[in-house]
């Protein structure tokens, strides 16, 4: 990188724009943790400063944690998740690696049909689908979730993995065939392991979106101990009309924190996993 | 030792047999005295008051058990999800015996739901009698599918500490009484706060029965005739209006159902329709301005003074396996000592609809819920007059009557939004 | 003699069909089918059989807890009728329109800055992506909050500045109302763009831009001319993506709105979702959650050309 003149320069370029987007994303957050720490009392004063909280109390969180299930929302959720992701990304990568590396007749038609699967949007399906899981008896369970999820997830991650895979040269590959290796063996142990990166970035996204889905969570699941934080969130800490919002506001912040610390971690792997993925595709 | 008078040694041994049986049966189980279905399930909503669910839960379940050997089990669902959870039993044939219903269920799902009118007319006979509103949501075709349970009124929360600023010591009688109280409150900073927006409540509660009061109807008793573009709909529209920009403030055409709340407890306003959420609410976490809180019967028009009708009622499904052993749960829980038991444990915040329990002890306990109780002979179902339909979900699902109001008091011209609100009528109305 | 051959001596046919079959299996064509059959049928299962029943949903009369009666296109027939039906449209429309390409500007501008070298990088990179992370119907929540004018913090700064008495009625307003979910949906969408496009930008290979710089050209012409044309088939996909799930947005608007105030922010999403499940039309309602597939169809095409011609 070409260097130029000093801080001032930086700051135009890197830390003003960089500060109004952190503001501007996390000001919410900050919101949220304010609200979770007010006493209702404060809540409620529209005379003071709002951003500020007098009188912090931690009633809201602890709350939420003894009276309501939102543990066992987030275990549901954390479930249902990680199925999905793992469904989505087994079933995805049976569904990229022909697409992306082998020539057969039907190639185009079958990557037209995928791309078109995700057009179907949910707000369509959810009618048609309440009555084919009613009717496999399988309302207000996780299984619901785990077999409906995918729907949403394995297009994304089909997609993002053919890009993937098609940067594996293909020297690779006819090495490993002229030692003999099968096109399955070939696979799984020259061409997957290579694309861990890609796996990382499509599961972060499957995940993501798995435990914010709401639509099919509020139509197959009214049972308290078999929702979803987002749904059950809703449905347990708003009665009638009364918004219970310290425990909604320190449900969002709990639900959320934590996911975002593991990205941190993965954001490397997730950045580079779309980097070959994506912009090959 | 000895047993109470007349006691002989007989006696004794049948009330040590019986002890013997009592223990027996605590540890094994109730004896099975007939055979077939033993187990029933009930769907209800989520309560506001969590002493009412608890009660069942805790109460009345075991104590049936107890009684016949049928375990009930009470599955709750979330508040806004019983309607998607009613629809998948029906559809599906299975997942429940009874539910709850909400405003005309009992028409929508009729083909799915038994015949109760033995137990409804004996209940009513034995309990004072129904209130006619009553009959609205549960008769279909001239039988009933449900027993009606309760209301939960939609009436006028007013701080009367404001209103006797303005020379205000009752709440108003009347709509433009009304009007004029808020106008002089907005003035000193204290407006009013009706709800306008796409809610399920706190907009039907007071926008209905300004149509009604003001002689607006949508369609005529015939089921058929669309009638909404009047003389009286146009008072009730411009009325409306003039009521909104002189007492309210912009932000109430885009409220659902919690921000009068919000606004009441913040004290943002001086008067709001709701249910007895607000107070209830207020007395828990903000006494101080419990205390200053009234509840009343909405105001009258020239046409008289209406509340909407917001039906709880409970029936039974057809595919249910046992239907006698449904209807005898049914006829059970709605016996006097059952039933008023549990309307107690809900602060009255579902108001019965038998007459027998008009001077039940449970309205002294706040006098200021007691216009909740003189306001069900005056309420009644969105649609009334004409009778229950399908075409009627459709409207309050579309929002057609609120739009209406709504749009009018954003700025549009009477005879425009009456125009559109017809004409969606016309639309919906053509299909049934 | 002991013969050292490579040919199988014993059960010379066992071997022989293991083998053809581990020919069979290693054509292209037969390992391709065999791989794919799976998600194929789980996808025919569970999204092309929901699909055809909701197609012909949309052509029934259906009531809820009623057998349905055939009516061919008279849902939308009805549907074209229905003045609110136009204004969903419409709506919908606006909402995807504009905030697509507020997170496109926005979501190229934030990867454009995060791509430069600074300390803390991966953990802001993660901050930045919260917004995208946490659940939306709670992070919709705390907007509800943020956006009443009482409690606003920016109507409580423009009445302490003196510029307003009360603020602007941010849900209350039809236009503002809007403005605010084409925001929220902003907040929540532009992390995805930016991290995307951030992806895109760290494969353009530093020599071109050096080049071009020892070339004597300035920035904005590298951007111009290097970045964005290596970018566009990034931008595009992120771009098809965000259109499908704005389009079908539901969340958004039935936690903050309801469609509310008079229908100004109602989408298709939520229109289909009351008329189904309040009005208990379930034909209706497949009429109006079928007409948005139309023009996301027409997006795929479009799309798919473009793949096509660029391959």
């Amino acid at each position: 990188m070409i260097e130029r003149r000093g801080w001032r320069w930086r700051a135009l370029r890197l830390w003003l724009p960089l500060g109004f987007f952190l503001v501007t994303g996390l000001a919410p957050f900050y919101w949220m943790a304010v609200t979770s720490l007010k006493p209702n009392a404060e809540l409620y004063n529209t005379h003071i400063m709002p951003l500020i909280v007098y009188h912090p109390t931690l009633k809201h969180y602890v709350d939420l944690l003894t009276e309501t299930s939102f543990l066992t929302w987030t275990w549901n959720t954390t479930v249902v998740a990680v199925a999905s992701t793992a469904i989505s990304l087994v079933l995805g990568i049976m569904l990229a690696y022909p697409l992306a590396r082998m020539r057969f007749a039907g190639a185009g038609l079958i990557a037209a049909t995928v791309a078109a699967t995700y057009l179907v949007p949910q707000p369509f399906l959810f009618i048609p689908l309440a009555d084919i899981i009613n009717s496999l008896g399988l309302s207000n369970t996780l299984t619901s979730l785990i077999l409906t999820y995918p729907t949403m997830l394995i297009p994304f991650c089909a997609w993002l993995l053919i890009g993937y895979f098609k940067t594996v040269p293909r020297e690779l590959e006819e090495a490993a065939r002229i030692d003999g290796a099968s096109r399955f063996q070939t696979m799984t142990r020259v061409v997957l392991p290579l694309c861990i990166p890609g796996f990382i970035s499509a599961g972060i996204f499957a995940f993501t979106l798995s435990q914010n889905e709401f639509l099919y969570a509020l139509i197959f699941l009214t049972k308290t101990d078999v929702r979803t934080v987002p749904v059950g969130a809703i449905a347990e800490l708003i009665r009638g009309d009364v918004f219970y919002w310290g425990q909604l506001m320190a449900a969002a912040l709990l639900g959320s924190l934590p996911v975002a610390l593991i990205y941190s971690f993965f954001v490397e792997h997730y950045v580079a996993g779309l980097t070959a993925g994506s912009v090959k595709a | 030792m000895v047993l109470s008078g007349g006691a002989s040694s007989t006696s004794r041994r049948q009330v040590l047999k019986a002890a013997a049986a009592a223990t027996a049966a605590s540890i094994i189980g109730a004896p099975r005295s007939r055979a077939a279905t033993k187990s029933l399930t009930l769907i209800h909503e989520s309560s506001f008051i969590k002493t009412f669910d608890a009660y069942f839960q805790n109460t009345l379940a075991p104590a049936y058990e107890k009684l016949t050997g049928v375990k009930v089990s009470y599955e709750l669902a979330s508040v806004g999800s019983l309607q998607t959870r009613v629809t998948t039993i029906a559809e599906t044939g299975s997942g429940a015996d009874l539910t709850l219903n909400f405003f005309n269920w009992p028409f929508l799902y009729d083909e799915k739901y038994l015949d109760v009118s033995d137990i409804a007319e004996s209940v009513g006979t034995q309990q004072g009698g129904w209130y006619e509103p009553a009959k609205e949501a549960c008769v279909v075709n001239g039988k009933w599918k449900a027993i009606p349970f309760g209301n939960v009124g939609q009436l006028m929360n007013w701080r009367m500490d404001w209103f006797n600023e303005v020379g205000f010591d009752k709440f108003p009688d009347t709509w433009d009484e009304l009007l004029e109280a808020g106008t002089k409150l907005k003035a000193k900073g204290h407006p009013f706060g009706f709800e306008l927006g796409h809610g399920f409540g706190d907009n039907h509660g007071w926008l209905y029965p300004l149509l009604w009061s003001y002689g607006g109807h949508e369609v005529e008793p015939d089921g058929k005739t669309i009638v909404l573009d009047s003389d009286e709909t146009a008072r009730a529209v411009d009325f409306a209006r003039k009521f909104f920009q002189q007492t309210m403030l912009e932000d109430v055409l885009g409220w659902t159902d919690v921000n009068n709340n919000k606004a009441w407890l913040s004290e943002q306003i001086s008067c709001t329709n709701n249910a007895e959420s607000i107070l209830w609410v207020a007395k828990r976490d903000f006494p101080d301005i419990a205390k200053v809180t009234g509840q009343a019967q909405n105001p009258q028009g020239p046409k008289g003074r209406f509340h909407t009708l917001n039906s709880w009622s409970h029936s039974i499904f057809t595919h249910t396996p046992d239907h006698e052993a449904a209807k005898a749960f049914l006829r059970w829980l709605c016996d006097k000592q059952q039933l008023g038991a549990w309307y107690a444990a809900a602060d009255t915040y579902y108001q019965p609809f038998l007459h027998g329990y008009d001077q039940a002890p449970m309205w002294n306990v706040e006098p200021r819920n007691l216009p909740f109780r003189d306001a069900l002979a005056t309420a009644h179902l969105p649609g009334w007059p004409a009778p229950v339909s399908r075409a009627q979900s459709e409207v309050i699902a579309k929002y057609v009557v609120i739009d209406m109001f709504a749009k009018a008091c954003a700025g549009a011209p009477t005879k425009e939004v009456i125009a559109n609100a017809v004409a969606q009528l016309k639309q919906i109305y053509s299909q049934t | 003699m002991a013969t050292i051959t490579s040919e199988p001596v014993a059960s010379p046919r066992p071997l022989a069909l293991r083998d053809a079959v581990a020919r069979w299996l290693d054509r292209e064509a037969v390992f391709s089918w065999l791989m794919m059959a799976l998600p194929l049928l789980f996808l025919f299962a569970l999204v092309g059989y929901p699909f055809v029943y909701g197609i012909w949903l949309s052509l029934e009369n259906r009531p809820v807890a009623q057998a349905g009666t055939f009516v061919g296109l008279g849902n939308f027939i009805e549907d074209a009728r229905d003045p609110v039906f136009w204004q969903v449209a419409r709506n919908t429309f606006v909402y995807t329109g504009v905030a697509t390409v507020l997170k496109m500007v926005g979501g190229l501008a934030l990867a454009l800055v995060i791509n430069q070298n600074f300390r803390m990088k991966n953990f802001v990179r993660a901050a930045l992506l919260l917004p995208f992370i946490v659940p939306t119907v709670l992070s919709t929540v705390a907007w509800m909050w943020m956006l009443d004018p009482a409690f606003s913090v920016v109507n409580w700064m423009l009445v302490h500045m003196g510029i307003a008495t009360r603020g602007p009625s941010w849900l209350g307003n039809p236009a503002l109302a809007m403005a605010s979910i084409i925001m929220i949906n902003t907040w929540r969408g532009l992390p995805f763009y930016g991290i995307t496009l951030l992806a895109g930008l760290q494969t353009i290979p530093q020599d071109l831009h050096e080049a071009a710089a020892i070339d004597g050209a300035g920035s904005w012409t590298r951007f111009w001319h290097i970045t964005l044309p290596l970018l566009k088939p990034v931008i595009l996909i992120v771009t098809v993506f965000s259109v499908i799930f704005t389009f079908a947005d539901f969340q958004l608007v039935y936690v903050l709105t309801h469609g509310g105030p008079a229908n100004a922010t109602q989408l298709f999403a939520t229109y289909a979702f009351d008329i189904a499940m309040s009005g208990g039309q379930l034909g209706r309602g497949a009429s109006v959650a079928l007409a948005m597939l139309p023009i996301l169809g027409l997006l795929i095409i479009g799309l798919t050309t473009y793949m096509r011609s660029h391959e």
